[in-house]
């Protein structure tokens, strides 16, 4: 099928598919996905958060094809299920890009897919990752990202408020907002040097016409840059989505297929969920021409997912994907602690080290899950590229990033009931300067020697 | 009344374990059948048994699906035994009337459908308005329902102002002493709840159960 020709078969589709109850899709999807992991045997380990099996991730590919093509896509809107076939999603996947060139001019970077164990490392696409944000030093945030030298793109946070007043979703406020962010993240890039480098999204935009707002290829986002298109948990789409589909496409703009599979949610524990995060991969091939994919993996109640669930389902889903597509895609940690701790960092090694061996592109880092207003700084996001380098460089395999993993566990697990929150981006940095504070640089030296002494490769790092 | 053959409590209690709704339904027949007291059968067997898949959902032991599933055959065995009340002239006991939703511009909601599953698991009437409500729904259900509790969820940062929209629409209709105001939601914390006027917030789901039942007692 041609673009336009499958654009117009969607919008069909999601006016003639089964008309079902969200609930009854949920049920359905939640009782095909625990029929077909017994079927393909797929198993959890707790001792095995990264798996070095090439069956089994053919195996959850498999399923999560069969997923996807058993119950479809639930479309929020008109409450009915839009269907593919086989030979529609594997056409898809062919016609998906699997060489991007993100950004312009000298600070293009070129991503290209990645295989399990890929020798090339991953780029690094950060920034606050969508984290809740203040008005209050926004663009020192954005630069303390931009600034990093091992952050190859950045993406604007979720601010809430503008001067002073609450924005609303789907309102000129949201609008308003948006102009002002994707701005500031052309002004963080400008500010560091970096005028060309790729700027992932305008978060603050969360419906259709806030994320277009963001199209101003002078003060905003430009077609070298990109735009999410996110699902709800789990396989959902709605119009809001779908629109901006049309729109990115005619912008010539990168589509963000943003999932964030809930584990412990419908998809059930971690075999259910890799299951689910490659249907939602495959969601983001057919119905959003995704140029690359953005996997967030959230845990039920911690919001996390540097735990073993949310690792296993990194690892599993990525060697599933990397294994039997040529796609681009990318992961973000997001970790129950903050800045200025050791903890956040460990969470983030964690991640980064599997997601480094299993395909991934970094992404992130979503500091604090998510929970507290400007916790997240560039130095925790200029760490998760500089470890993913030394893993790379190190020669780590899949068994080794198993070992290592297990080994730093211990070292945060127990704070996913007791958060050590850390502290907000104006007290863990100097916000004249732009610069961690001696407390935060600390934390930094300490974890990475640590980490080299597990076998890492580290450079000269920026605060070393 | 008459007490509730044991058999038939373990048959109950097992049926809403598993979330399997016909036999949970079933069961809650065969007892009113052979005489068990409708209220019992709530208070004994189906709001223990709920509060218990609520414990586990919280200790990571079930996950969703499970809870949602118990949580529907809950309210199944309750409709049978309310229909049994309203027959016999009686009427169903909760703890308090709940409207709960995602507030407008926001469509996350099931951070919203835990909660809720668990305000019913602790026998409280819930009215579940779904996502995307728009301020003066949440009041005009309460005022339908005569409410105890407005409940609202708010996941996204840009949709928070949402939650402030219904406590000020409290307020322009004179109704912010009628009902508690409680939210929650990732995008919320204590200090919004505080600068908004809600009555309470809990980042937890079970925390929420736990806030309005201080609520309540007040």
């Amino acid at each position: 099928m041609y673009m336009n020709e499958r654009l117009v078969e969607i919008f069909q589709r999601s006016r003639g598919g089964t008309f079902m109850k969200e609930a009854e899709y949920d049920l359905l999807l939640a009782n095909r996905t625990r029929e077909l992991v017994r079927e393909y045997a797929i198993k959890f380990d707790p001792q095995m958060v990264c798996p070095a099996d090439d069956a089994m991730a053919d195996r959850v590919f498999e399923a999560g094809v069969q997923l996807f093509c058993d119950v479809g896509v639930y479309h929020l809107d008109t409450q009915r299920v839009i269907k593919f076939s086989r030979a529609e999603v594997m056409e898809a996947l062919r016609q998906a890009p699997s060489t991007l060139y993100l950004g312009e001019g000298a600070d293009q970077v070129i991503a290209r897919h990645r295989s399990v164990e890929d020798p090339v490392p991953s780029l690094n696409l950060s920034g606050p990752a969508g984290q809740p944000c203040s008005e209050d030093h926004y663009l020192e945030m954005l630069i303390s990202y931009a600034q990093e030298p091992y952050v190859d793109a950045i993406e604007s946070g979720a601010t809430l408020t503008y001067n002073g007043v609450d924005i609303m979703a789907g309102t000129l406020m949201e609008v308003k907002a948006v102009q002002r962010d994707s701005a500031t993240a052309r002004e963080a890039v400008r500010r560091v040097g970096k005028p060309g480098m790729h700027i992932g999204d305008c978060a603050t935009g969360m419906t259709a016409i806030g994320k277009m707002a963001a199209s101003d290829p002078i003060n905003g986002l430009r077609p070298c840059d990109g735009r999410l298109i996110a699902q709800m948990c789990e396989l959902k789409t709605n119009d809001d989505q779908l629109i901006r589909v049309p729109h990115l496409i005619n912008y010539g703009s990168h589509r963000i297929n943003l999932m964030t599979p809930l584990t412990g949610g419908i998809g059930g524990g971690p075999e259910g969920v890799s299951v689910v995060s490659v249907a939602e991969f495959l969601l983001g091939v057919v119905c959003y021409f995704a140029t690359y994919h953005y996997l967030s993996i959230t845990h039920i109640k911690w919001t996390n997912n540097s735990d073993p669930w949310g690792l296993y389902v990194l690892a599993m889903t990525g060697q599933a994907m990397a294994r039997n597509t040529h796609l681009v895609f990318t992961d973000d940690p997001f970790t129950v602690c903050g800045p200025c701790t050791d903890e956040l960092l460990y969470e983030v090694a964690a991640h980064s080290i599997i997601g480094e061996v299993c395909g991934y592109h970094q992404h992130g880092v979503g500091s604090t899950g998510g929970n507290e207003v400007d916790h997240h700084t560039g130095l925790e996001a200029g760490f998760q590229g500089e470890v993913a380098r030394a893993t790379t460089r190190a020669g780590i395999t899949r068994e080794r990033a198993n070992e290592i993993a297990l080994a730093l566990l211990p070292k945060y697990k127990d704070t996913f009931n007791a958060p050590k929150r850390g502290k907000p981006f104006a007290l863990a940095y100097n916000i004249k300067t732009i610069t961690p504070t001696q407390e935060w640089q600390d934390c930094y030296r300490r974890v990475k020697e640590e980490l080299s002494k597990l076998g890492l490769a580290f450079e000269q790092g920026p605060w070393d | 009344m008459s007490e509730i053959p044991t058999d038939l409590v373990e048959k109950l209690a097992a049926a809403l374990l598993a979330g399997d709704k016909d036999a949970a339904v079933a069961a809650t027949q065969e007892a009113l059948s052979r005489g068990a007291d409708p209220l019992a059968l709530i208070q004994e067997v189906v709001v223990p048994t709920l509060v218990e898949v609520g414990r586990r959902f919280e200790n990571l032991e079930i996950f969703l699906p499970e809870l949602i599933a118990a949580g529907e055959a809950g309210t199944a065995c309750s409709a049978v035994i309310e229909e049994r009340l309203i027959q016999s002239g009686g009427a169903m006991k909760t703890e308090g009337t709940i409207v709960i939703g995602t507030v407008k511009g926001d469509i996350h909601d099931i951070g919203k459908n835990i909660v809720a599953t668990l305000f019913k698991a602790h026998g409280y009437k819930v009215i579940d308005l779904g996502k995307d409500v728009p301020a003066a729904a949440f009041i005009d259900a309460a005022e339908a329902n005569k409410a105890d509790v407005i409940a609202a969820s708010a996941l996204m940062s840009i949709t928070r102002a949402g939650c402030r929209e219904v406590a000020d629409l409290l307020r322009e209709r004179k109704l912010r002493d009628k009902y508690f105001f409680i939210v929650g939601g990732g995008s919320l914390d204590q200090d919004y709840a505080d600068e908004i006027g809600a009555d309470g917030y809990s980042p937890t789901a079970s925390g929420a159960v736990e806030l309005v039942k201080s609520l309540m007692t007040r």
